[in-house]
């Protein structure tokens, strides 16, 4: 089984990713998702490809620190969270957040959670391609 | 020596993604950031965080070590 929290080049599936998370255990009544993905467009101008770069290591260990406390937070039975990193196209899936509960409240707490907090803690940068040049991206709220 | 790395915004105007510094005896986190920024000031306009060794790094009176890694970086924009 893939690990649960990983930074890949290529495309994730959320059907596997959700069945990993299942076999996990038999007690969750939800399981909540995110999936964030490459918009077309940015600020009036096409985007047609998004490129990331990332402090490995730390961006690594920082996922793996957020899925333990969103787990002891929120009393998930489990979490998973990919990011991809390299070059993805438009339209194409970045993330991945996946949070497992007892109840479906926490699951969608935690899920929420994990993508803000990873906004403002995972050392990983986005630059937008356009046909017009290259800019990095400012952080969004 | 202490490697200090740069990533996205910030290694593009440094014009590197890598430096390598001497470490002095006592050296602390902000005298290599002085260091730095008079080396790479645009690129210090946009430095938000500091890691070192792989941990956010909040006292900028932190002590370093020989062998250490540093890395000034911008505000985050991954998900």
């Amino acid at each position: 089984m893939k690990d649960a929290v990983r930074l890949q080049q290529e495309d994730f599936s959320q059907d596997e990713e959700i069945s990993a998370l299942r076999a996990s255990s038999k007690r969750m009544g939800g399981i909540a998702t995110f999936i964030g993905c490459a918009r077309d467009f940015s600020e009036n101008r096409s985007v047609s490809k998004i490129s990331f770069d990332v402090y490995g290591s730390m961006a690594l260990a920082e996922m793996s620190k957020l899925r333990s406390e969103a787990i002891d937070r929120f009393v998930l039975l489990d979490a998973r969270i990919v990011h991809r990193v390299g070059v993805v196209g438009a339209g194409d899936q970045i993330v991945f957040i996946a949070t497992c509960a007892e109840h479906r409240a926490p699951a969608l707490q935690a899920c929420q959670w994990l993508i803000d907090e990873l906004k403002q803690r995972v050392p990983i940068w986005k630059k937008e391609i356009t046909p017009h040049g290259e800019s990095w991206v400012t952080a969004h709220p | 020596m202490i490697k200090v790395l740069f990533f996205g915004p910030v290694a593009e105007r440094a014009g590197t993604n890598e430096a390598q510094v001497v470490f002095k005896d006592g050296m602390r986190l902000h005298d290599l950031r002085e260091q730095l920024q008079s080396m790479y000031p645009d690129a210090f306009e946009i430095v938000c965080f500091t890691a070192v060794n792989g941990e956010h790094a909040l006292d900028t009176s932190l002590p370093l070590r020989d062998g250490g890694e540093v890395v000034f970086m911008s505000k985050f924009s991954g998900g």
